[in-house]
């Protein structure tokens, strides 16, 4: 009864039969074929059964095309014999003398009887199997279904003659006449998706209503004549569009459009192919996000409820639509539903997990994703209280992977939450009074969590689960010192410090997964995808066939070789691959060692981002971004930023957008133009959440730019004070690692406002939080700032700055950004000067080197404070050489710098494309 | 008891038909009692002529409709304007006892709650001039019927519907293309129902009626050239509706009653589409009487239990026979819970008219819940011989079990009412019920899910989801679905309560919502009474001795009230007598002791400690307590 509702006979089951008792003839008929043709039909007809690109079996007039396509010469005699053996079905008993004949594709079990020539279908093969379901599908129709089969057929073959006839024509021309009008269409369709990336929920929008409107009037060959377009304009978008899969979504978004108005006769395809359909269409909501078309998906959905509404997966897609467009009733109303319905199986023969034989199975498993979707949008107490009921019922009902996915989740939820909003409900001994001790408990809680869950994970052998617990397992390392948990007495020895060797253990363990990956998936998914992929890129009409038109048969084979070659490892796999070099280049990141960081972030970049989420390339560039302002300026910095732009369409990627207003407002803090780089912090506080514990990373970014734009406008009390609130919320949240920039930012406010022995201790504090957290290169830039510190206390203590100094130097020269670096050549020059025993006229060119090299830096980054200062030195010590020339140049520049100080203003119109605009084209 | 509360509801009615010149809403709040019997009667021969003339149009224009809706086979239409036309109640003078057969009896409902003159009372509807169409005249435009037509309309009658789209087929006078149109939709939709029998496991499940593209292709060439009736207008809608255009097919319909509005098809299928007030008070509808059966029946959709009955009970001033009318307010007091009315509601139909098969899984409800075997017996026998092959039959069968405790036989009764229509709500909510009792919560779900999906509005799935997680042990989960039916139900104590105890479970404790909840029960009126009960006690729990001894208190007097004698009586009076005692309240306190000592066992014991410890408070001369007896 099940594969029966699973597997019908349709039209183009029945064609596919056709064609495969020509691929295996009954008899010895003569050899038409030569065997590469022969291979590649079989190959074809492999595919067909296979793919999973469109929820619709495909029309006769797509059949016949294709056909045209992988076997040449042949295709015609192979189209011909298909629609005429197709057509001439008349009668109930017609069909059922083809089905016997069917029969004779499939060779006998006892290898006897078989002649020299006669190529018979193996029963066990895939092929086999299609035909005796085929077969026995039949068998099992009552009349009426042989009579619904008999229509269904004439239908099929109407259609497609009435398609057809164009195409025939098209055919009778010479070719070039076909290649000029498909590329002025393909031309068209090309602006079209400009268009459509633009106004994309527009055009899903309208397009199933135009549709009707335009079929109603219009003869069927000619309707036909727009599909076979828009089957060349899909095509065409999945090579040309950068976001592939968007475009090919786009396409079947379109088909789906297209199947929506010529109703009656349209068949499912068989539920494996389907389940690929819908686990492809999974992955690219999931990878894409909002930039997901929604409402061309929901069309597609809404049909296929309604040919199939045994097909519970669909609620689930909704589901995922509606989630990642932040739809939060929708997405929590079909969750459940498709819980309600399913039981989480979704309606599918092949499940992936044997139902049990209790009565609910897997109730838990909505739970668990009940606690995501509410974590998703925000709602942790929700989100850990339906995570906790996960945990029970999955517990009662011994579910041990659902239990050890809910503990991962949990971890992660509590490591994104902070401490503050979950405290209350992990820890049963709550005491709101000491909140120092309840993070810390909270932290430990959650240690030991982390430990459960992979441990859990690795004994049920969940490998990704693995992966992913150690990646989480790598963060919260990298963030936080380990203590033992119990230490007993003095001699317990207590290193606080971090270790970024398990940090790097971990994340490495994480690679393992590539390697054993497989076994935990469904292989006819891949299989799918890969014909699918193969089938598409037959369909490329020119390309291919204008390349090779010389080898007609190998054509297909080429493309089949190295067009579409799919990686056999499963995406989501690469993408926690992927992931965890992310978390690679951020713990070099915070470690201090900029190439490594670099690397690791264009291995993503190069290797990954097919696979990943298009938050995490968004963020990957982002990163790359960065690295590029704080090595090489802004200007290069700019013109990354707007290809990254374009490439992300940055409404739809905070991450973006983010990075905009960060480089924009370091280089207005550097150019001194204060009041733009008050507005820009502003902006970047709007970003965050206004609720509380939320954004963390977002609020106190925006909290700093906002300090240090105050101590750049030497409003000292005023800095300090949003440091110090900045601080107190560190301490809140646990943040340590942001706890040190906070307390060098402190130590630097003091600094400058002349208060060096107040500044002191926090440079110091600061500099034993990195060294307990390794952060390597903020220690470094700790040194330079307690070197200043010293020299702003006296000339006395110049000595002890420069041993300071030269200490912090290999990291500050190796690692260091242009600011960082200049800042200490800066102070360098300074301290020779300052130091009593210097005379300018033997050791000048130490401190002239130090002071070029340092202007040359400021002046790349456009900081002209500090480049003014280091020509003020340049001009003093040549005025001191007596170097008149060499002054004069060096007090020009001093000059120019402070004039564009004061005037910040000139210097932005000057620029080729204003911030204002910038501001206005990014909002 | 009960019928004091009828006649009330019934002269709220007669009240409002004296005021027939204002809205119903002002209506409903004029509460003038000085409405005296001479006044009535001076109105009722005042206004005796008109009101007689107005009920004569009525008669003559339902008479004319019937007649051109059954030229153009709508036959349910047809026969809901028969039904109406007999409804309307006859002149006596003029009708022999044989013409007012139908009446015989009917007036018995009324003898009981003595409600017999309102009828006459009433006067038409808006007819007083409102009306804008007077008689349905619509041009016959083809003076002698074609014989054609007669041709198609014989084989329409024999259900053989495409051979009368064929007979049809060149005819181009508006009854013949109207008829072939429908003939060929009903050929659809019979080839559609066939179709969804023949290919039950073959994935396809959904098949759609194939007919519908080249009707609407016609249908809207017609409109667009002007030349299509409001029947033409109606089934244009139809179709439209079933191609999910919504909003054109309201706009469609909307134009159809208005320029035809004794079409009741045309009413239903609009009734349908209007899923929101909103959109109900959106349509632009002519003033008519058919408006009112319409408003009636659309309030009683969007659970406006009270505006609809309204509605009703100044329809049944008109047509003061009508089963239909009857029946309907029978289901406004169901969704009421007035379940003694509707019971004797459905007594009086089921002797006028004994072969009624529609509306009577409602009766079978209502006996259900008063237990009455053999009356669910006879009824499901009945109806059983009247059409077994009605959903509403095997729905009452279904019950019948279900009320047996035969749980299995009645979910086979309710999957074969579904087989005949899948669309049946309460069948698949029934049956959730009915997989509850039979522990197999997956079923349950699924099939409260298939109700739900059907109408998002019914309360009654939406609770029993609720259940069903929370037998899993799922409250959390449940808790969701508990709150949507909540929402749609906001006065019924028994979903409240459902909710709090969900919050209550040890899993959750999140005692402050249950709270929260108990207090909306109990304002709502908790029949059960666990809801003060519950407060007390959680108060209690919580420390808030104040508020608990105020639940207590409230609790007992509710228990006196309804004089019934518990163990909670005890609680509340040993909570009571302790808390009074340590707030040194101690007359109160005594007094509740004194009313301790009634009971026996441990309770009188701590009574007694409890006046001695006030005693030793108050050190007032200690009395002997062990004779302090009642």
């Amino acid at each position: 009864m099940a594969t029966a509702a699973a597997f019908g006979v349709t039209p183009h089951k029945v064609s596919v039969c056709v064609l495969l008792q020509m691929y295996a003839p009954p008899a010895q008929a003569e050899p038409l074929f030569s065997v590469s043709q022969h291979n590649h039909l079989g190959l074809y007809l492999l595919a067909l059964t296979k793919s999973h690109g469109d929820f619709l079996e495909p029309k006769l007039a797509d059949l016949l095309t294709q056909l045209k396509e992988i076997s040449g010469s042949l295709g015609d005699w192979l189209i011909e014999h298909l629609t005429s053996r197709l057509s001439s079905l008349s009668s109930p008993d017609d069909l059922a003398a083809l089905f016997s004949e069917f029969r004779g594709i499939l060779g006998g079990t006892e290898p006897a009887v078989i002649e020299d020539n006669q190529v018979v279908l193996d029963p066990n093969s895939y092929l086999g199997m299609f035909v005796r379901r085929c077969i026995l599908a039949f068998n099992l129709l009552s009349f009426e279904g042989v009579c619904h089969l008999l229509t269904n057929i004439g239908n099929y073959c109407k259609e497609a003659l009435s398609s057809c006839l164009p195409y025939e024509l098209h055919g009778l021309d010479d070719s070039v006449n076909d290649l000029e009008s498909s590329s002025t269409y393909e031309n068209m369709d090309l602006e079209n998706i400009v268009f459509q990336k633009v106004t994309e929920e527009m055009e899903a929008n309208k397009q199933p209503s135009q549709r009707n409107s335009f079929h109603l009037h219009t003869p069927k060959a000619l309707s036909g004549l727009v599909q076979d377009i828009e089957i060349l304009a899909g095509s065409i978008s999945n090579r040309a569009g950068k976001s592939g899969e968007t475009c090919s979504s786009l396409d079947t978004s379109a088909s789906g459009a297209r199947h929506a108005d010529t109703s009656g006769d349209m068949f499912l395809r068989t539920t494996s192919q389907l389940q690929g359909f819908f686990m492809e269409q999974a992955d690219a909501i999931e990878k894409d996000g909002c930039s997901f078309p929604l409402n061309g998906f929901e069309v597609i959905l809404n049909r296929i409820k309604k040919l199939a509404p045994e097909l519970h997966r669909v609620h689930f897609l909704h589901y995922l639509t509606c989630l990642y467009h932040d739809d939060y009733f929708g997405a929590l109303e079909n969750l459940r539903r498709f819980f309600d319905y399913s039981v989480g199986i979704g309606g599918f023969d092949i499940t992936p997990v044997p139902s049990r034989s209790k009565g609910f199975e897997r109730y838990e498993t909505g739970l668990l994703c009940l606690g995501m979707l509410q974590f998703h949008f925000g709602h942790p107490k929700q989100a850990l209280e339906v995570l906790t009921e996960a945990v029970r019922v999955s517990q009662q009902q011994s579910n041990d992977s659902c239990l050890a996915y809910t503990l991962a989740t949990i971890c992660t939820l509590s490591s994104e939450m902070g401490s503050s909003s979950t405290s209350g409900m992990l820890g049963t001994s709550y005491s709101p009074t000491a909140t120092i001790g309840t993070s810390l408990y909270f932290k430990q809680q959650l240690f030991v969590l982390l430990r459960e869950a992979l441990k859990r994970a690795e004994s049920l052998k969940l490998k990704r689960l693995v992966a992913s617990n150690r990646l989480a397992m790598a963060k919260f390392d990298l963030m936080n010192v380990q203590r033992p948990l119990l230490s007993f007495g003095p001699k317990a020895s207590m290193k606080l410090r971090t270790c970024p060797v398990t940090v790097c253990k971990e994340l490495r363990s994480c690679l393992h997964l590539v390697s054993e990956y497989g076994s935990e998936s469904p292989t006819m998914t891949i299989e799918g995808a890969f014909s699918t992929a193969w089938l598409n890129n037959l369909r490329r009409p020119m390309g291919a066939s204008v390349l090779s038109l010389d080898n007609g048969v190998g054509e297909g084979s080429n493309a089949f070789q190295f067009c579409a070659q799919p990686s056999s490892i499963p995406r989501s796999v690469l993408q926690l691959v992927g992931s965890s070099y992310l978390v690679r280049a951020t713990a070099w990141e915070i470690y201090g060692s900029a190439s490594l960081a670099r690397v690791n972030s264009l291995v993503f970049a190069t290797c990954y981002l097919d696979a990943s989420s298009s938050s995490d390339a968004a963020l990957v560039h982002a990163k790359l971004i960065q690295h590029l302002a704080t090595f090489q300026g802004y200007k290069d910095a700019f013109s990354a930023l707007k290809v990254a732009e374009q490439k992300f369409l940055s409404i739809s990627r905070p991450v973006i957008l983010l990075l905009k207003l960060q480089l924009l407002h370091e280089r207005a803090l550097h150019r001194g133009n204060l009041k733009l780089a008050l507005q820009l912090c502003n902006e970047l506080g709007v970003l965050a959440s206004p609720f509380n514990g939320v954004d963390n990373q977002l609020k106190i970014e925006a909290s700093m730019r906002h300090a240090r734009t105050l101590l750049a406008a030497k409003q000292y009390r005023q800095a300090s004070e949003v440091a110090q609130s900045l601080f107190c919320l560190c301490y809140q949240f646990n943040l340590q690692v942001e706890n040190a920039s906070v307390l060098l930012l402190l130590a630097e406010i003091h600094k400058k406002s002349g208060n060096a022995v107040l500044g002191l201790p926090y440079a110091l504090a600061s500099l034993s939080f990195c060294q307990s957290f390794n952060l390597d290169l903020l220690e470094a830039s700790a040194k330079v700032t307690l070197a200043e510190l010293w020299l702003s206390l006296g000339t006395n203590h110049a000595k002890r700055a420069l041993t300071l100094l030269h200490g912090a130097f290999p990291m500050v020269l190796g690692h260091g950004g242009l600011e960082l670096r200049a800042r200490a050549r800066l102070i360098e020059a300074q301290c020779y000067l300052c130091e009593p025993n210097y005379s300018a006229v033997e050791d000048s060119e130490i401190v002239l080197d130090a002071l070029k090299q340092a202007s040359d830096e400021f002046q790349v980054l456009e900081y002209h404070e500090m480049a003014a200062e280091a020509f003020y030195l340049m001009a003093m010590v040549y005025n001191k050489l007596g170097r008149l020339e060499e002054r004069e140049e060096a007090s020009d520049s001093f000059k120019k710098h402070i004039l564009a100080l004061e005037n910040p203003q000139e210097e932005e119109e000057e620029e080729d494309e204003p911030v204002s605009e910038m501001l206005v084209e990014k909002n | 008891m009960k019928p004091a509360s009828i006649s009330v509801v019934f002269t709220k009615g007669r009240r409002e038909a004296k005021f027939r010149f204002f809205s119903p809403a002002k209506l409903w709040t004029v509460q003038t009692k000085a409405a005296g019997r001479s006044e009535e009667k001076k109105g009722r021969i005042g206004n005796a002529n008109s009101e007689m003339s107005s009920k004569e149009n009525c008669r003559n224009e339902l008479r004319t409709a019937i007649r051109q809706l059954s030229d153009r086979c709508l036959h349910p239409a047809a026969k809901w304007a028969a039904e109406q036309l007999v409804g309307i109640e006859q002149d006596p003078a003029k009708f022999t006892p044989a013409n007012t057969r139908f009446q015989r009896g009917s007036s018995s409902i009324r003898r009981r709650f003595r409600t017999n003159e309102i009828a006459s009372a009433t006067p038409l509807t808006p007819l007083a001039g409102v009306s804008y169409v007077s008689t349905p005249v619509m041009e016959e435009d083809e003076a002698v019927d074609n014989d054609f037509y007669l041709l198609g309309k014989t084989y329409f009658d024999c259900r053989e519907y495409r051979r009368a789209a064929h007979a049809l087929r060149d005819q181009t006078a508006k009854k013949s293309v109207f008829l072939r149109n429908y003939a060929l939709f009903l050929a659809g939709e019979k080839r559609k129902e066939e179709e969804s029998i023949e290919l039950t496991g073959l994935g396809n499940s959904e098949p759609t009626n194939c007919e519908l593209i080249t009707i609407e292709r016609e249908l809207s060439t017609l409109r667009k050239n002007g030349t299509i009736d409001p029947f033409g207008l109606y089934l244009y809608g139809l179709v439209l509706k079933e191609k999910g255009n919504q909003n054109l097919a309201r706009m469609v319909l909307v134009e159809s009653v208005n320029c035809y509005p004794w079409n009741w098809s045309a009413w239903s299928e609009l009734q349908a589409l209007c899923s929101t007030p909103e959109i109900l008070n959106g349509l632009n509808l002519s003033n008519h009487w058919m408006k009112d059966f319409f408003l009636a029946s659309a309030y009683q959709e969007l659970k406006m239990h009270n505006e609809s009955l309204v509605k009703y009970e100044y329809l049944q001033g008109t047509f003061s026979f009508s089963n239909y009318v009857q029946a309907q307010i029978a289901q406004v007091q169901y969704s009421l819970r007035e379940f003694e009315l509707v019971e004797v509601i459905f007594e009086e139909l089921l002797r006028n008219d004994p072969y009624r098969v529609e509306d009577m899984d409602m009766y079978s409800n209502v006996l259900y819940a008063k237990e009455c075997f053999s009356a669910l017996s006879y009824l499901a026998h009945r109806v059983f011989m009247t059409d077994k092959y009605r959903p509403e039959s095997c729905c009452i069968i279904a019950n019948y079990y279900s009320l047996k405790g035969q749980h299995e036989k009645a979910v086979t009764y309710f999957r074969r009412a579904l087989k005949l229509n899948k669309n049946y709500l309460t069948a698949w909510t029934l049956m959730g019920h009915e997989y509850v009792e039979m522990k197999n919560t997956p079923a349950a779900v699924d099939a409260y899910r298939r109700a739900v999906d059907i109408n998002p509005r019914d309360y009654r799935a939406w609770y029993g989801l609720g259940q069903a997680y929370e037998v899993m042990g799922m409250p959390f989960y449940a808790l969701h679905y508990f709150k949507k039916s909540v929402f749609l139900q906001a006065n019924d104590a028994r979903l409240w309560i459902a909710m709090a105890q969900c919050y209550e479970t040890e899993q959750l404790q999140m005692l402050e919502e249950a709270i929260k909840c108990y207090k909306r029960a109990a304002s709502c009126g908790d029949k059960e009474a666990i809801a003060l009960q519950q407060l007390a006690k959680l108060h209690r729990e919580l420390g808030r001795f104040e508020e608990a001894a105020f639940y207590y208190k409230k609790d007992l007097e509710r228990m006196e009230a309804e004089e019934r004698e518990a163990q909670n009586m005890v609680e509340a009076l040993s909570f009571l007598a302790e808390h009074c005692r340590e707030m040194k309240r101690y007359e109160e306190a005594e007094v509740y002791c004194a009313r301790l000592m009634d009971y026996g066992g441990p309770e009188k014991e701590t009574a007694k400690n409890i006046l001695r410890g006030i005693r030793g408070d108050t050190s007032l001369p200690s009395m002997d307590v062990d004779h302090f007896r009642p």
